[in-house]
């Protein structure tokens, strides 16, 4: 290859044997038609069936084929960052290689980061799952991921999306997530669209997903609300609610003088008690603040780290 | 100039190509601790067992910490094969742990044998390991001492220890404090051991995704003397396997252990605190029952291990590109 790569597909797989195949060959007709340098990057996130045989099989016929084979399943998120880390592309590109999405999005995906976006998502509009237990879990998610982070996407968990190399790469991407992409993107300042595109019902094997991990996604989206809010200030971020703790402490302590001076016996000792743990708590709050500013400040997060690449129009 | 090169598909890296060739294929390490025994039969008994197996290998011996008597032995030995002993003196004592890396660090072939410098199996038995090593293209063989010759007392403090593992981490090795072990150069260099941790070395390596193994080999008859530690040895092993729990499982995801806990607790004091207001609105004084400083004692808690988890996420968050997750077996590319 004497052109340096435009385009970089990440695909990662899973004990995909029947689909690995079909999807390397509709990927390669999409991106013949881009008509630029591409590379196809398959992760393969420690399959247990042929599926790394195959990828071999196509790795030796094609030389814009790479393989990052897991040891064992680290799950998707840490499929994804290998990914990107070994993309050498300008754009990059992420879908599901079960043959739900449709390559030939990828043009369309690749003419918004042309117009200037650093992160397109593609939203499944006619999803092609199980009613109750996919789609509905996912519409209500992904509002509640809309309303907390402030990214209103209309379908985080579609794997099919496209990125600016730039941007991505300086997006921590580490535990589950990937289904934060675009909320922690916006940490590098990426400016966010999205796109309607084609899903295909399943043709092979089952889904990898279940539904008993809501209360995880919750957590997830805790954490994620808390390092968006807080990146250059987690003081300030724990430091907010110690307030509401202090003032409970300062009603406590008023029903507790009040009581004193009535002739209940002990119960002003009671309230007492009870206001001083609430300061207690104040004080937690505010020094875990320092230390989670300690923390930042030492740590390899710089906020101001993202250099916006000036704009190439193709 | 130093670089990373490939030697049989493994990475090798601080050695100059020409040292690795040259080098031996097969470097045992013995880390000498608190307990060992006569060392001049250690190796001598060990060099014969690998002698038969034909591959080249060196004896990398760490003292941890130092041991005038113990050297004066290793010096006679290397006088008497110069080309095969290594020596590594510690500053001060660091644990076993830490001697395995320093040991790791200077051993030069392709597969790694550790021993301990204490008749724990009969050294016939590490044959035996190198086979099952190659023909089953594991990345890590460990010894189990089995069946075992010890005291009851010996082998009920063992299956203690190893219930408490499974329980907690779910893995299901029988004899993990087993100082005899093989492993690919791999393992050695991407595990980081500190502290006690070489006892969990196979854990460790499991989680990585390594190909692990067991092995059950015979028991050496001096290792059978009854065991009987002081309380403080229990007591770290039992923070040990509390440690690595966590290690295990929520690294990645502090929030995940700290918020399911906080929120039991908070749940249980809010409730409690909230039973308590409505007694008291229908007209029970809490005088007589300081029971709603627990419930918000309860809640406090609560809250306290909740942002605990979230500075945790913070202190992940801020470190995730040193963190890395994923461990790539192979990588094809053009």
């Amino acid at each position: 290859m004497t052109d340096k790569t435009a385009v970089s597909i990440i695909i990662p797989v899973y004990n995909e044997e029947e689909s690995i195949l079909l999807v390397w060959q509709s990927v390669r007709r999409a991106c013949e038609s881009l008509g630029k340098p591409y590379e196809v990057i398959f992760v393969d996130d420690g399959s247990r069936d042929k599926t790394f045989d195959i990828l071999k099989r196509i790795y030796q016929e094609d030389a814009r084929v790479k393989i990052i084979r897991f040891r064992k399943n680290f799950g998707q998120t840490a499929a994804m960052a290998a990914g990107f880390e070994r993309a050498s592309g300008d754009v990059i590109v992420s879908m599901d290689g079960d043959l739900q999405n449709d390559p030939d999005d990828i043009p369309v995906l690749l003419a918004k980061i042309g117009e200037g976006f650093d992160v397109v998502c593609g939203w499944r509009k006619n999803r092609r799952d199980k009613f109750w237990t996919r789609r509905v879990p996912s519409v209500a998610a992904n509002w509640i991921i809309g309303q907390v982070t402030g990214v209103k996407i209309h379908d985080n968990g579609c794997s099919l999306k496209a990125y600016r190399a730039s941007v991505i790469k300086s997006v921590a991407l580490y535990g589950e997530m990937h289904r934060f992409i675009p909320a922690m993107s916006t940490l590098a300042g990426a400016k966010i669209t999205e796109i309607i595109v084609n899903h295909h019902p399943r043709r092979f094997g089952k889904s990898k997903y279940g539904i008993g991990r809501v209360w995880r996604v919750a957590l997830d989206i805790i954490t994620v609300k808390l390092i968006i809010g807080s990146a250059s200030r987690p003081a300030l971020w724990f430091g907010l609610p110690s307030f509401p703790v202090f003032v409970m402490g300062f009603l406590a302590l008023i029903v507790a003088a009040v009581m004193y001076s009535e002739p209940q016996p002990s119960e002003w000792l009671v309230m007492s008690t009870v206001a001083l743990l609430f300061f207690l708590l104040g004080v937690h709050l505010l020094s875990m603040g320092i230390i989670g500013e300690l923390s930042m400040k030492t740590g390899d997060y710089l906020p101001n780290e993202v250099v916006r690449p000036t704009m190439t129009t193709h | 100039m130093q670089a990373a090169i490939l030697v049989n598909d493994q990475v090798v890296s601080g050695w100059t190509k020409a040292q690795v060739e040259q080098g031996p294929r097969l470097s045992v390490v013995i880390p000498i601790s608190e307990r060992y025994d006569d060392l001049r039969e250690i190796y001598l008994q060990h060099a014969r067992e690998i002698s038969l197996t034909g591959v080249s290998h060196e004896f990398v011996f760490v003292l941890d910490g130092p041991d005038p008597s113990a050297l004066k032995t290793l010096r006679a030995l290397k006088e008497q094969y110069p080309t095969i002993v290594v020596i590594i003196t510690l500053g001060r004592r660091f644990g076993e742990a830490t001697a395995l890396s320093a040991g790791f660090e200077v051993a030069k072939g392709a597969t790694i044998v550790t021993a301990p410098a204490y008749f724990q199996v009969e050294p016939s038995q590490v044959q035996q390991m190198l086979k099952e090593f190659e023909d089953r293209g594991q990345d890590l063989v460990i010894a189990w001492r089995y069946p075992r010759i010890d005291s009851v007392f010996n082998r009920f403090q063992s299956r203690v220890f190893h219930l408490l593992i499974r329980l907690l981490i779910g893995t299901n090795y029988h004899d993990v404090s087993c100082g005899l072990r093989v492993m690919t150069r791999q393992v050695a260099q991407e595990i980081r051991l500190y502290g006690d941790l070489h006892r969990f070395l196979p854990l460790l390596a499991h989680q990585r995704g390594f190909k692990v193994a067991e092995v059950a080999v015979r028991q050496s008859k001096s290792d059978a003397r009854q065991r009987l530690f002081g309380p403080g040895v229990y007591l770290r092993r039992l923070l040990d396997i509390l440690t690595l729990f966590f290690l295990y499982k929520f690294t990645r995801k502090p929030l995940r252990f700290f918020g399911l806990v906080g929120s039991v607790v908070f749940l249980a004091g809010a409730i409690l605190t909230a039973y308590l207001g409505i007694d008291r609105i229908l007209g029970v004084p809490l005088a007589s029952r300081p029971l709603l400083i627990l419930g918000v004692l309860w809640m406090v808690f609560g809250v306290q291990l909740f942002s605990i988890g979230l500075l945790g996420e913070v202190i992940i968050f801020t470190h995730a590109r040193d963190l890395k997750e994923y461990h790539a077996a192979k990588i094809e590319d053009a």
